[in-house]
């Protein structure tokens, strides 16, 4: 294959927390809010919980096969036929989740900020800097995360300290009104876009990853580090906005951002959260699609990804067009099949390899 | 119209970027994929600018998963 390019595992650690928070900084906590309302803090906590055991499984499957990606090994471990099927449908889900973000991105341009501007301009320039960035290569937007994750941190601080004033106790209360089985629902679906989501940095971990210690460390300490973020975010979204409104709004921290009111001459800072949150998207989008690519060169056992980006990013934006006719159609599905299908492959596939693995004591030396 | 001649210019216009390169490295595998690739998506691409339905793969799943998607949310509810 291509020369082994490595990250640092301070990188992945960046790489991860931007993934984690990717499409959920802006959507979860009014998803939570719409579930259990004011208790959407306690799902954001639950799911933290349950992120970290993903990682922990993600770690010791990473642990097991520390120089292949998960397309190489289910080969490996499954045989030849079922081993490609198995990664087929892991590039298929890739893919059908790099056309949701591409549709999300693009509606909530179109949405909120553009709003004259057809879907298909939005999703075309977006997907056009996706494929320059996947075609430089891991290494370059590994070390871009560098940059633009503390300018994502400053962003964020600046956006909860200008919030703190509002602060509302009482739209908290009362607490632990809803069943625990109603929170449980909340944090699934917030695992099924944070955490779940992760599985796709099994196309980079721990192989790409230059200390496979410190990797496995930082999975977890990113996923940590990603869900405090998102706990904060639903913490303030709940406790500043009244839960209800919270949970009618599709883009509940924009909303939030809206709200933004110093001494008169700070407002309407929305253009934080946008910053915001194009680079988590943009990091979110890009591993999935270097995901789909890299994976895809693997199964098919090409030489190199490269020339297979120009064509994938046509067939990610049409399909960004396709899957979902209107804004009600994707909140159904996110809320029913697409917690299935994410279970599937970020639980059930990586679980399976694991158990075969070390029932058919495949090891890989290394 | 316009939109459809927009699409293959682009599709010429990615085969003239990416093609020689492939071609001088003798990557025949990665040529076929790259053709294949880009072919079907000029084919989606036309088919979606002439406004015609092209199925939702996101249907197929919802149906083949129906059964597991029911089992959990009914545990939750």
């Amino acid at each position: 294959m291509i020369e082994k390019v490595k990250i640092s595992p301070h990188q992945f650690k960046l790489i991860v927390i931007l993934v984690y928070i990717g499409s959920s900084i802006l959507v979860i906590p009014g998803i939570l809010a719409s579930e259990v309302k004011q208790d959407a803090w306690i799902s954001a906590l639950l799911g933290i919980l349950f992120g970290l055991l993903l990682v922990w499984l993600y770690n010791s499957l990473g642990d097991k096969f520390g120089n292949m990606t998960l397309v190489e090994y289910s080969e490996k471990i499954l045989g030849k036929w079922i081993g490609k099927l198995i990664s087929l449908f892991f590039v298929m889900f890739l893919f059908i989740n790099c056309s949701t973000l591409i549709y999300i991105f693009g509606n909530f341009i179109t949405t909120e900020i553009l709003t004259e501007t057809p879907i298909q301009f939005t999703n075309i320039i977006f997907i056009a800097v996706i494929i320059m960035g996947t075609r430089y290569g891991l290494e370059t937007f590994a070390k871009a995360s560098e940059i633009l994750y503390p300018l994502v941190l400053v962003l964020l601080i600046m956006l909860l300290i200008f919030l703190c004033k509002d602060i509302d106790l009482k739209n908290i209360q009362p607490v632990f009104e809803y069943e625990i089985k109603h929170i449980v629902k909340g944090s699934l679906l917030y695992v099924s876009y944070s955490s779940l989501t992760l599985v796709a940095l099994m196309m980079i971990f721990p192989a790409y990853v230059n200390n496979k210690k410190e990797a496995k460390k930082s999975f977890l300490i990113g996923t940590l580090t990603g869900g405090i973020i998102i706990f904060f975010l639903t913490f303030f979204v709940i406790s500043v906005l009244d839960p209800n409104i919270a949970a009618l709004n599709e883009y509940s921290t924009f909303t939030l951002a809206k709200k933004i009111n110093v001494g008169k001459f700070l407002e309407r800072l929305e253009a934080i959260v946008t910053l915001l949150w194009f680079i988590t998207i943009f990091y979110k989008t890009i591993i999935y699609f270097y995901g789909i690519v890299f994976g895809l060169a693997q199964i098919l056992k090409l030489k190199d990804y490269k020339p297979l980006t120009l064509p994938s990013g046509i067939l990610v934006v049409i399909f960004s067009l396709i899957i979902y006719p209107n804004s009600s159609y994707a909140n159904k599905w996110n809320s029913t099949t697409w917690v299935s299908f994410a279970l599937t492959s970020g639980f059930f596939i990586p679980l399976l390899l694991l158990l075969v693995g070390k029932i058919r004591k495949i090891k890989n030396k290394y | 119209m316009w939109s459809i001649l927009g699409i293959l210019s682009l599709a010429i216009g990615i085969i003239l970027y990416e093609v020689p390169s492939l071609l001088t490295k003798n990557f025949k595998k990665e040529i076929w994929v790259f053709s294949i690739l880009l072919i079907f998506g000029v084919i989606l691409s036309i088919i979606e600018s002439m406004n015609i339905e092209i199925p939702n793969p996101l249907e197929w799943l919802t149906i083949i998963y129906k059964p597991f998607t029911d089992f959990i949310l009914d545990i939750l509810q």
